[in-house]
């Protein structure tokens, strides 16, 4: 079994789609009981190239699972009739390398140790900012198609995912961590209004529960804003009046 | 305070030194009265005597010499007048030897000596008699003494046996906390009062205990069942920014709300992370070098504090290794850093101080020294700060209640300081 999920990964990545260049449509699956969550949730990532199907129950879930790929599974654990846990088992038992990204409203340190065990990409604790779980999705979906050549090209701007560095028209611009965050957070979520608390949470990290100043991200965005445009970048961060910011590409 | 025992011991002494001391005139006179009644009755023996064996053989004239040789049986002239005759009466005499008076018992008596009418007197010494009644109320009041002391080590002996079960349970609910869950389990008693109160005792804790287990479940399971609809209105705010055609006066409305679902959505996560803490759901321990954990954080908190343009003086005297989760000193220092930053003041400072075993964070902030004793409260707001969540100082005392760290808030020359001694 674990000699065969050595050779998936890369049937998987030789599919090479390319969210900006192909325009290939995403699927992602919603497992979540609370419809409207799941809606809401939809309904943000309608457009995007996204396209959602929803699950609201653990056979739902399974059968869907079973029948069809997607690209990323969104994951509730606490089903009306079953442990999330098990179809993120049942998924990895059958050597499936759809992303999976666990949305939970128990924040325990055990559930989120044993759900990454079990293979889950990413762990999302509730209540979250629709912005963030974008990102994240964007972030897993790269992952898995671009695996070693993981670069964002938006006209002259590129990032490199996994050197983490940014070029305009080829040149290097020196970004600090934040910096370099606050873009990847920006362009997982293009031409999304981000609220400038989903911006600061994203970027304090753990620190993000016990955060009540947001002044610093108005300065990350500033720095971020002046070093692109002195590089020769369009300004394609807007600053929407009182709310946040928008990537507009 | 005094022992349940010493005070059985003080109201034993003192009730059995009352009653030896009132009985012992009691005895005294019962004594004095028996002793009287023997002489009485020697008396009134000799008059008998007297009467059948002396009286009709005695002359006249051998009066003065019978005088002579009886001191205490005397014939008197009947000229002698005295009152009354014929029963004993108490009287005192001169005793020219001794010399001093002396009480007799006496019995006059009138008896015909060849026809002529004479005074019979007995009389009998009571001075050796007062002699025997003190030795014997002597020894009386010794054997009590004795008594008494033997009965207060039996007394002592016995109450410690008996309220042994007692102290026991005692010691045991004194053993007792509540958060460790330690129920104490009691020794079989055969006292009725001792039994009872034991299985009281045990209901009342076990009933405690599952208050305080219903108690802290309902406060994470209510946290937890608030997360969803939390999220739900969470994302319903970030669909509603998406709307470009929002007024400036709605846009002014959603930013309000996106500060209160966030206020909400901290409350929640503080809480339950109180609960956490008080379910020992951190319960793996490794050694946190505090001074490591500050240097971590301190980037964060510059960037915090630079909207006030706060500056942050460290000055490490000591390298603190703590035995604790690593997880919660990391809460711990990061909720009192950013207490110190929320109640601080444009341009103000933060020192932060480790000392051979304390850690102290001093801020300058409002002029007026809080209230030490109910700063740490929960929700014990003492700032118009609304982002506060009012939970932070309660977590980090509880944090130090776990790890048995002092925790004190203290207010000098304008600033206030938050000392944690390990």
């Amino acid at each position: 079994m674990q000699q065969k999920s050595l050779y998936l990964p890369t049937m998987v990545i030789q599919k090479f789609y390319n969210i900006e260049q192909l325009n290939c449509e995403m699927k992602i699956l919603i497992i979540e009981d609370e419809k409207e969550l799941a809606e809401n949730i939809a309904t943000y990532l309608k457009g995007e190239s996204y396209v959602c199907e929803f699950a609201s129950t653990y056979h739902d879930a399974i059968s869907k699972t079973g029948i069809y790929d997607y690209d990323c599974i969104l994951l509730d654990l606490m089903l009306p009739d079953g442990d999330g846990l098990k179809i993120l088992e049942a998924l990895r038992k059958e050597n499936k390398q759809d992303g999976v990204i666990i949305i939970s409203a128990k924040d325990a340190i055990e559930d989120k140790i044993t759900g990454l065990k079990l293979g889950a990409d990413d762990y999302l604790p509730k209540p979250f900012h629709l912005s963030e779980l974008g990102a994240r999705i964007y972030s897993i979906i790269r992952r898995k198609h671009f695996g070693s050549t993981n670069s964002i090209q938006v006209n002259e701007l590129n990032v490199d995912l996994l050197a983490k560095t940014v070029r305009v028209n080829n040149l290097l611009v020196q970004l600090t961590k934040k910096e370099f965050e606050l873009l990847l957070f920006l362009l997982g979520n293009k031409n999304k209004t981000i609220s400038t608390a989903a911006l600061a949470e994203h970027l304090s990290g753990d620190m993000a529960d016990m955060l009540d100043n947001y002044d610093f991200v108005y300065s990350h965005v500033k720095n971020l804003k002046k070093k692109l445009t002195e590089a020769g970048c369009k300004n394609y961060i807007k600053t929407t009046y009182g709310m946040g910011y928008k990537w507009e590409a | 305070m005094n022992r349940l025992l010493n005070k059985t011991l003080l109201y034993y002494s003192f009730f059995a030194t009352v009653i030896l001391l009132l009985s012992a005139p009691f005895i005294y006179w019962t004594m004095e009265k028996l002793y009287k009644d023997d002489v009485d009755e020697a008396i009134l023996l000799r008059r008998d005597e007297f009467e059948t064996n002396n009286r009709k053989s005695l002359h006249i004239s051998d009066i003065p010499v019978w005088n002579q040789f009886n001191r205490d049986t005397r014939i008197l002239p009947d000229t002698v007048k005295t009152s009354p005759k014929d029963s004993i009466i108490q009287q005192v005499f001169y005793d020219a030897l001794v010399p001093e008076w002396e009480p007799y018992r006496v019995l006059y008596k009138d008896v015909a000596i060849e026809g002529k009418p004479f005074v019979l007197m007995i009389r009998l010494n009571l001075v050796e008699s007062d002699d025997l009644i003190r030795t014997i109320v002597w020894i009386y009041i010794g054997i009590l003494f004795v008594l008494l002391l033997v009965i207060f080590f039996i007394t002592l002996f016995v109450s410690n046996r008996l309220w042994k079960p007692f102290y026991d349970t005692l010691h045991k609910i004194e053993q007792f906390n509540i958060e460790l869950h330690n129920a104490p389990g009691f020794s079989h008693t055969k006292v009725t009062e001792f039994s009872q109160l034991n299985s009281r005792l045990t209901k009342l804790i076990q009933h405690s205990l599952q208050s305080y287990v219903t108690q802290k479940t309902f406060t994470q399971n209510a946290s937890h069942e608030l997360q969803t609809p939390l999220a739900v209105f969470q994302s319903k705010l970030d669909l509603l920014l998406q709307d470009n055609s929002l007024r400036k006066d709605q846009v002014i409305i959603l930013h309000s709300l996106y500060e209160s679902v966030s206020r909400l959505t901290r409350i929640n996560k503080n809480l339950l992370l109180l609960a956490k803490i008080e379910n020992n759901q951190f319960a793996d321990v490794s050694s946190v070098r505090v001074n490591d954990i500050i240097k971590e954080v301190i980037p964060y908190f510059t960037e915090q504090a630079e909207s006030k343009k706060l500056t942050i003086e460290m000055d490490f005297k000591n390298i603190i290794s703590l035995n604790a989760n690593k997880v919660l000193a990391e809460i711990m220092i990061n909720n009192l850093l950013l207490n110190a930053i929320r109640h601080n003041i444009e341009n103000g400072e933060i020192i932060i101080k480790l000392e051979a075993n304390s850690l102290s964070i001093a801020n300058t902030g409002a002029e007026k020294a809080l209230d030490g004793h109910t700063v740490f409260e929960r929700f014990r707001k003492n700032s118009t700060d609304a982002r506060s969540s009012g939970l932070g100082l309660a977590i980090a005392k509880e944090i130090c209640d776990r790890n048995s760290w002092e925790i004190s808030y203290s207010f000098k020359a304008s600033v206030h300081i938050f000392t944690i001694a390990f």
